[in-house]
């Protein structure tokens, strides 16, 4: 369908980048835009190189917080997730519940995690831990909810234990639907430690944005987000490569060599000899 | 085997059945627990099949069929009478005695077309280079050699419905139960189909039960047709296609073909 002229979408989005980058590193030194809302590329990099162990620091305690709340968010929601959608009962009672409140905005509990938990890495892990929670929950419920019953009965028809119809059925063929949980999840805790780190708090990345935006630093204001959305972009690189790996089959752009002739390669025709 | 044959039975076997049945129905009837009240799906169902014999089963939708094979598989239990396969009740799925075949070829998307294969043989812990043996001769023998490494996505309807069936056959059960394994495909290829499954069955000597919708299909492949009621289902004929074999696409013209064919039509007809 596509002309072959277009050249393949990876060079496409790379030659975006390298504009966007150099937009950003043009446009405030041209003056377009004054240096105090958009400081250059390089001027932000470079506090980024001055200020690194402080942004070093920082990162530590933004990747701890947001390690245990993917901890909690994907432990939590798969064997919830796994629990809720297997078992016939529960799906109903409490599937509308949770799929009600994934739709309510989370950072209004915020301010009670503080309160709970203290302004230090505890409310930020339990507070991102839960708005992750949502995604990978609902996902994994769906995901054993829509396995094809057919599946199950073929492995039943070739003997398989209850054990066996689990292990070997149930939990690859949720597989693709968990990683799609997972995937978003983790983006959630990210942007859950990042956001709560912003509100209140005494170290971190977020906070980082915080304390230099009222002291009106754009660079560093700049330099965190930087770090932040390269954090996010890893993230999800990482989480796309994985789930690659593990979810082969799911993997669009296959060569697509199926079937050439319906009847498959060297049949014989030729009736029963 | 040596002290057995001193008694005055027949060596191997507990009593070989006088008639060589492979199953056996006898009074069979179902009746489903829905929601809406009891539903009748089978009544006083008697059939025998015999060993190395292919059995047709056609009927109107949902008369039953497939509740009656799943019984025969030992995949849904019964509300009445008994199923002997080889003289012995079927309770529960047992892969060595029956293999199955199901109309979506149910094929799981995360093995390769071999590892789908080899799927029951693992089951039971089978040691990996038996498997893929086995595995291996199944796949020439469907006709797929070198398609072994694909997954169930890079293959054609026909070539999964060939993955199917080799997996019914790896562990070699002497029966074979098939659901419709044709029915998602298209007209020329289902019966390239029938004809490459008359071609393995005649080497694999099995005994086969084979639903289906499709009354050439149905004279095309059976040694014998048997026809259901609509629900609660009866068996109300059984037709025995006396074609000679090995059958050809050719005989689909003759008169004895298209007669067979109306024969059966005419009872569908009655019995919807
Ligand atoms: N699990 C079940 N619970 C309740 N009723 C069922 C169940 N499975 C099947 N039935 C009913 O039993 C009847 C027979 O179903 P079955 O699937 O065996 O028919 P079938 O002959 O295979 O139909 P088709 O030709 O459409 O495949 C149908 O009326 C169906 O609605
Ligand atoms: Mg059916």
């Amino acid at each position: 369908m596509r002309p072959r002229a277009l050249p393949a979408p990876a060079k496409v989005r790379w030659a975006m980048l390298v504009t966007l980058l150099l937009a950003w590193e043009l446009v405030p030194r041209t003056g377009l835009i004054p240096e105090l809302l958009l400081p250059a590329l390089s001027s932000t990099l470079k506090v980024l190189y001055q200020d690194s162990h402080i942004y070093w620091a920082a990162l530590l305690v933004t990747l701890y917080e947001v390690a245990l709340a993917m901890l909690i968010a994907c432990g939590g929601g798969i064997i919830t997730g796994a629990v809720v959608g297997g078992i016939a009962r529960l799906r109903d009672l409490l599937l509308p519940v949770f799929s009600s409140l994934y739709a309510v905005p989370m950072v209004i509990l915020y301010p009670v995690f503080t309160a709970w938990f203290g302004i230090g890495s505890e409310s930020k892990i339990a507070f991102a831990g839960i708005y992750a929670f949502f995604p990978v929950m609902l996902s994994t419920a769906a995901g054993i909810r829509t396995i094809d019953p057919q599946f199950i009965l073929a492995a039943r028809s070739m003997g398989a234990t209850l054990t066996q119809q689990v292990t070997r059925v149930i939990i690859p063929a949720s597989l693709p639907a968990v990683f799609a949980g997972l995937r978003l999840g983790g983006a959630l805790a990210i942007i859950g430690v990042v956001v709560s780190e912003m509100l209140t708090a005494a170290a971190g990345i977020g906070y980082l944005v915080t304390l230099n935006r009222t002291i009106l630093d754009s660079a560093r204001v700049f330099a965190a987000l930087l770090m932040i959305l390269v954090l996010s972009v890893a993230y999800y690189m990482l989480a796309r490569a994985i789930e690659r790996r593990v979810v082969v089959w799911q993997s669009v752009g296959r060569a697509p060599k199926a079937a050439q002739a319906e009847g498959g390669p060297g049949v014989p025709v030729a009736a029963a000899a | 085997m040596a002290n057995l044959s001193q008694t005055m039975t027949v060596p191997g076997q507990q009593d070989t059945p006088p008639e060589k049945a492979a199953i056996e129905v006898a009074n069979l009837s179902h009746i489903y627990a829905g929601a809406q009240g009891a539903v009748p799906a089978l009544e006083d169902i008697s059939m025998s099949v015999g060993s190395g014999r292919f059995v047709v089963i056609v009927g109107p939708s949902g008369c039953g069929k497939t509740s009656l094979l799943m019984m025969l598989a030992g995949l849904r239990a019964q509300s009445q009478g008994t199923i002997l396969c080889h003289g012995r009740p079927i309770s529960n799925p047992d892969p060595q005695r029956v293999g199955v075949i199901f109309q979506e070829a149910s094929l799981y998307p995360w093995l390769t077309a071999l590892d789908n294969i080899e799927f029951p043989l693992s089951l039971r812990g089978a040691p990996r280079d038996e498997r893929r043996r086995r595995a291996q001769a199944m796949l020439i023998l469907v006709g797929l050699e070198g398609f072994g490494e694909r997954y169930p996505h890079e293959l054609s309807g026909g070539m999964k419905q060939r993955v199917s069936i080799a997996r019914g056959l790896v562990q070699d059960p002497p029966v074979l139960l098939m659901d419709e394994p044709f029915a998602a495909l298209d007209e020329q290829t289902r019966m390239t189909m029938g004809h490459e499954l008359l071609r393995i069955w005649s080497k694999t000597s099995k005994t086969v039960v084979f639903i289906t919708h499709s009354l050439t299909e149905a004279v095309f492949l059976a040694d014998e047709v048997l026809v259901m009621s609509a629900r609660p289902g009866r068996i109300i004929d059984r037709i025995a296609v006396t074609l000679t074999r090995p059958r050809t696409y050719e005989m689909m013209a003759t008169d004895a073909f298209g007669q067979l064919r109306e024969r059966i039509w005419h009872q569908i007809r009655k019995a919807d």
